[in-house]
């Protein structure tokens, strides 16, 4: 039995190897889709021979690691949903600046010395359109009595673009249009796909402040959802490709960027109905022109976060 | 009096010491390293305790411990309602259709929580399958400390029931006669005479459901957020997991949920060391069962209820999901596909990867978790070496550690710069974790197993001509087996669905079910995931029954 | 480990043996020795250490002063703190609760010592059937443990033990799991085997029946000491002390003063003995076996008694009564009627027959406390 069990160990321990970092040339994590990660590697290791490794969380998730890891990091290339994560990294002196050539249609607002945008998502109402209510074209149509208790808001603490549309709403009228939500039964619903699976069901109608390029998805398989984007303007999160100063595969490193940034790598983010970060690139769904952007004072809302989640506990806090 | 030193010890001792020291205190000493010194993860010792103070005075510490504690109690006493009757005419009457009754109790063990309220939420939500079906839903209560009690219990009271079952099938009906013979009625033989004696397993059980429901995250997670009921492990979780990261407010907190399952563990100690009873001897004997009489449709409509509930409810809205073409298209037969089964076995996202990985991870968890298990058994049981009580309480210790903290401890602890060896972003890592959560399993079934056994087999062993190391193989071994088996396929199920620590330290590139199935949730594949998780529970329940059923036949587990 | 056996070293022996958890002793320092073919058993109540003592000669335990030697070879010595693991000592065991095991079948359980000489397959066989054959098993050997009886259990556990043939075999209380009738049957049986075989063996009981039929020596034990050492004759004829005749049972005890050339009962005037003159000093402490006390009609020449209990042996009834005056004082007599409990009777007494105890053993005894 014993020398059974020893086979076993060895089998399992040979496994296990092989499915470790040996032959890693980079390492990405990323807080975007999986699949939009498996197929910028896999292309990418087809034109450059260079393997991808990948992790792939949320960025709550990815940020831990990194956090976690700091005595010995591991990750070259960081793709987050944030561009909170890039102006932070930037601030600790984290990143390694770098102009990627195929960045030159990028449009100045989605790259900086050291973070380039890979795509961007905005935000908008995802509405089920079985759902029996009359399709909201404004924020403040989901306080209406048709979306009586059928309205989820994704948690400002767990996504980065959610806190930015509350925050700008919320400096636009001090809160009147959460409190309305509030008295309209809306509530607070984990991140972005805990607010939308019960949407989907039916159970809510409307998610506000959706992922637009989840929604779309979605749309795409079939579900009966769409994507409103408001007039009255909305966010819009970028999502930063950035290298990492302890990289020991730096050349490795850019060139990646170069690939995500090519006709190819950007191609594949429209796809996955992110918004292409350069603005040549076509994609089968509204783009930034198309969308009104709030007008909010970015770095003056991330300094006063605690206090702005602080003012939306509690008015979503007791339930 | 125990054949103590007598050569052959030693070796096992240092087996298990060395194996639960990299296995359950490096990652405990690297989370209590981060509480203290908070720029640890930089490689600094500065500012010790600076952090810890800020985290306690938080207000909201103590209704987060004051929920964590209430949650697991209720959780405790309706698991206690729910198995105990059940257990109980399962040992003591011939219940019709046992066996059945058996392994659909057992399924619940094999959910995932995390799905298994998924389930629920998609069940009695509004326009949820139970209002599509019948008209009416049941969202007020699910979003409630009610329904997370309840969905929590659901995935829990099999542990009491099986405990419950056996203990007083051991004690059997022949003390409780005892007691009727001199004038006891039932309902009293039962409560002063059953019942006390099966307390030390009833407690035994009731801690690890205390211990599980105050370190689950998934359905807190789901269900207590909505609820406004917030608990310990969803505020390591918010540390962790949002920006910005506060690991040594995390690691804070996990020690009170470590110092909460200590408490827990004390206090059922307490009370067996005040009522230790050496009586479980006897066999079980079926002849021994009564009839049930004019119970008999009752009962069965208990259990038949207790396992729709609890396995065929989950079960059937994780099929149901993951055979719907569109969540919206809802429960009509236009929208029924075999699409997402047809994807997972055409690998895609990676999900036969995923299965590989995961079944091999928990086979690999199972042999390691089984040996350190029954080595530290032994030692705690069989010896008396200085230094075991340190062996048993680093068994005992991962129940009060949560899946995340062992994650958090186990970066902290591998992705030092400057180890020669690191398990780090490798497969071992995962396998390190899961050693660390699970090992308590065989490390319980262990023990119990060898107090069973008497010394004097052991030293017939030696005297007869066997070394240490050939007695253990060649007679203990095979003695506790069976009951290590069990656990060990526990383990399995458990390290093949494992989600919060693989998540985080899961390495770069490798998938595991779990993380395929959270990943698909994530990013709006609900049905995959589903059809994932149908399969994952299907393979997990049989493979362990088949392998079991092999066992029997070989004859190396006799009933 | 015994290759270069010495002819004429004892088979087991040892010296000045201790042990001690913490503050409770066990053992106090132990000397005996045993030679080749001989069979010694170690008799006593429980707690006495006899269990404890064999546990050490088996290696189960380690002692914390002393040594035991093995054929002529240490196994265990406290101050070089050299230790031979059991399962180098070429010993055979039976325990108390049969210890067999029960995931083996009885061919499997006999064959075990076996194996673990490296025996080949084809022999291991043969010597487990011939083992098994010997203790009438047989027909058992592919059968569970468990399906067997106690005694049938026993002999199982018997045959392991005379399987390998063993320099030495212990036996730990091996019948007192088993009802009286089969316990009679087998002491005949073991004492037969014990012969043939020419074994080698240490017995352990609390059965002074037991020990006195099957030992070629018996050693009393009492609170972590040998109490004496002898024969069973000498035992019987001669035991040391008041307690080690006690524990025989081999008639009651009682303590004598000696007042004018008499020998009174203590503390009261019930005269026992004239015409024998003491040996020492004014008091003794002597045996009145069974054989010296007779029933007498209750006259001034007869010591008035009172009856306590009377229980049936195969030859008569034996009673046990109590001397009027001294409460304390119990002796034994064998009457062939049977004698109610209460009745009122006369004793004589045979002064020959009187063991008289050596004051030093006497207080010897006095200075042991019990400790275990």
């Amino acid at each position: 039995m014993l020398k059974s069990i020893k086979g076993l160990v060895a089998g399992a321990v040979s496994t296990l190897l092989l499915a470790g970092v040996a032959h890693a040339d980079i390492t990405v994590y990323t807080a975007g889709p999986q699949s939009l990660i498996d197929k910028l590697a896999e292309g990418f290791t087809a034109e450059t021979g260079v393997k991808v490794n990948v992790f792939q969380a949320t960025t709550g998730k990815v940020m831990a690691r990194i956090e976690a890891e700091a005595a010995n990091p591991v990750v070259d290339v960081l793709i987050s949903a944030s561009w909170d994560t890039a102006t932070d990294f930037a601030k600790r002196g984290w990143l390694v600046p770098y102009a990627s050539p195929n960045a030159e249609k990028v449009p100045a607002f989605l790259k900086n010395d050291t973070a380039v945008a890979q795509g961007v998502s905005a935000l908008g109402i995802a509405w089920n359109t079985k759902s029996g209510t009359p399709k909201p074209a404004e924020w403040s149509d989901l306080t209406k009595p048709e979306f009586k208790d059928l309205v989820n808001i994704p948690d400002p603490a767990q996504s980065g673009s959610s806190f930015e549309l509350t925050a700008a709403l919320a400096g636009q009228d001090d809160y009147r249009l959460f409190k309305d939500l509030k008295a309209n039964g809306a509530v607070i619903a984990g991140a972005n796909a805990e607010a939308l699976n019960p949407v989907l069901q039916g159970a809510k109608a409307a998610v506000f402040g959706a992922v637009d390029y989840i929604t779309f998805g979605n749309k795409a398989k079939g579900e009966s959802i769409d994507v409103i984007f408001p007039q009255s303007g909305t966010v819009i999160a970028p999502r930063p490709v950035m290298i990492l100063n302890w990289s020991k595969n730096q050349d490795e490193a850019k060139k990646f960027v170069d690939y995500i940034l090519s006709d190819a790598g950007q191609a594949l983010v429209a796809k996955t109905f992110l918004m292409p970060a350069r603005s040549d690139v076509p994609a089968d769904r509204p783009l930034i022109a198309d969308l009104k952007l709030l007008n909010y004072d970015a770095a003056a809302v991330q300094g006063k976060r605690k206090e702005i989640l602080q003012q939306v506990f509690d008015i979503f806090g007791a339930n | 009096m125990n054949a103590k030193d007598i050569g052959g010890v030693a070796p096992a001792a240092w087996f298990a010491l060395g194996g639960l020291v990299v296995v359950v205190a490096v990652p405990f000493v690297a989370i209590l390293c981060q509480a203290i010194f908070p720029e640890i993860g930089t490689g600094s010792f500065a500012k010790p305790f600076s952090l810890m103070g800020t985290t306690l005075a938080d207000a909201r510490l103590l209704r987060m411990t004051g929920n964590t504690v209430l949650l697991g109690t209720c959780v405790v006493i309706a698991s206690s309602l729910l198995a105990i009757p059940l257990g109980v005419a399962r040992a003591l009457y011939r219940v019709p259709l046992a066996p059945v009754w058996d392994v659909l109790l057992l399924v619940p063990f094999m959910i995932p929580p995390y799905i298994a309220t998924l389930g629920w939420i998609m069940t009695l939500q509004p326009r949820g399958y139970l209002e599509q079906l019948f008209g009416f839903n049941l969202a007020s209560v699910l979003f409630s400390l009610l329904g997370m009690t309840l969905v929590m219990t659901f995935n829990t009271f099999p542990v009491v029931y099986f405990a419950v079952s056996r203990t007083v099938e051991a004690v059997g009906a022949r003390y409780a006669d005892v007691g009727r013979v001199f004038g006891a009625t039932p309902a009293r033989a039962f409560r002063r005479i059953t019942l006390p004696l099966s307390a030390p397993g009833l407690a035994a059980s009731l801690l690890l459901v205390f211990a599980a429901a105050i370190e689950e995250y998934g359905t807190p997670a789901a269900l207590g957020r909505r609820a406004g009921f917030d608990v310990l492990v969803t505020g390591i979780d918010t540390r962790v997991g949002d920006w910005p990261i506060d690991l040594p407010g995390a690691a804070t907190l996990s020690l009170l949920l470590v110092a909460l399952s200590l408490a827990a563990f004390l206090l059922q100690r307490w009370i067996l060391a005040r009522r230790s009873y050496q009586t479980v001897n006897g066999k079980p004997q079926n002849a021994d069962k009564r009839p049930l009489g004019y119970l008999k449709l009752p009962v069965l409509a208990l259990f038949g209820a207790i396992a729709f509930l609890s396995t065929g409810v989950p079960m059937l809205a994780i099929l149901a999901t993951a055979l719907s073409r569109t969540i919206s298209g809802g429960l009509s037969p236009g929208n029924l596909t075999l699409d997402n089964f047809a994807a997972v076995f055409g690998n895609s996202a990676g999900a036969l990867g995923a299965l590989a990985n995961s079944l091999t991870l928990g086979v690999a968890t199972a042999l390691l978790t089984g040996l350190i298990g029954i080595v530290s058994a032994y030692v705690v049981v069989k010896t008396r070496m200085r230094g075991r009580a340190l062996i048993d309480i680093m068994t005992v210790l991962p129940n009060a550690l949560p899946g995340i903290v062992v994650a958090v401890g186990l970066i902290l602890a591998w992705n030092m710069p400057g180890l020669p060896f690191t398990p780090y972003n490798t497969g071992f890592i995962l396998l390190l974790a899961y050693c660390c959560i699970l090992v308590p399993h065989t490390a319980r079934y262990a023990t119990a197993a060898f107090v069973q056994i008497g010394d004097n087999l052991e030293a017939a062993a030696r005297v007869f001509g066997a070394t240490g190391a050939v007695a253990f193989r060649r007679i203990l071994i095979p003695l506790v087996f069976p009951s290590l088996a069990s656990a060990m396929l526990l383990v399995f199920a458990l390290a093949s669905r494992e989600l919060v620590a693989s998540v985080v330290v899961a390495p770069v590139g490798m998938q595991t079910i779990a993380t395929f199935i959270w990943r698909q949730f994530e990013q709006g594949s609900v049905g995959l995931g589903m059809a994932m998780a149908f399969v994952t529970i299907f393979l997990t329940t049989l493979l362990p029954l088949l392998f079991l059923s092999l066992l029997r036949r070989s004859s190396l587990i006799r009933e | 480990m015994s290759k270069k056996t010495d002819q004429d070293a004892d088979a087991v022996s040892a010296h000045d043996l201790a042990l001690h958890y913490g503050d409770t002793i066990v053992l106090k320092g132990i000397d005996l020795s045993l030679s080749r073919g001989r069979t010694l058993a170690l008799l006593g109540p429980s707690g006495c250490g006899k269990t404890t003592l064999l546990r050490l000669v088996a290696g189960l335990l380690q002692p914390n002063r002393g040594t035991v030697r093995i054929a002529g070879q240490p196994v265990a010595d406290a101050k070089t703190g050299f230790f031979a693991p059991p399962e180098r000592r070429n010993l055979g065991m039976v325990f108390q609760d049969y210890a067999l095991w029960p995931h083996l079948t009885v061919g499997g359980n006999v064959a075990f010592p076996l194996e673990m000489r490296g025996i080949a397959r084809a022999e291991r066989e043969a010597r487990t059937m011939r083992a098994l054959t010997r203790v009438g098993l047989e027909a058992y050997a592919g059968r569970r443990p468990s399906d067997l009886s106690g005694g049938q259990q026993q002999r199982v556990a018997i045959a392991r033990a005379i399987v390998a043939e063993p320099q030495l075999i212990l036996f730990d209380e091996p019948l007192s799991n088993l009802d009286r009738e089969l316990r009679e049957n087998m002491v005949g049986e073991l004492a037969g085997l014990i012969s043939e075989l020419r074994l080698t063996a240490i017995y352990v009981t609390h059965d002074h029946a037991e020990a006195l039929t099957l030992a070629d020596e018996v050693a009393v034990m009492r609170a972590g000491e040998i109490a004496q050492l002898a024969a069973p004759d000498d035992l019987v004829a001669r035991p040391a002390s008041a307690e080690v005749a006690d524990f025989l049972r081999l008639g009651g005890t009682a303590r004598l003063s000696w007042r004018g050339g008499t020998w009174f009962l203590a503390g009261s005037d019930q005269a026992v003995a004239q015409e024998v003159a003491p040996s020492r000093g004014p008091e003794a402490q002597v045996l009145l076996p069974l054989a010296a006390v007779s029933l007498g009609a209750p006259s001034h020449k007869t010591l008035p008694a009172r009856v306590v209990r009377s229980q049936f042996r195969g030859d008569g009834h034996l009673a046990t009564v109590v001397l009027a005056g001294s409460p304390d004082v119990e002796l034994q007599l064998l009457s062939a009627v049977r004698l109610r409990p209460g009745e009122q009777i006369g004793l004589s007494i045979d002064p020959g027959r009187i063991r008289w105890f050596g004051e030093e053993s006497h207080n010897a005894q006095e200075k042991k406390v019990v400790t275990c």
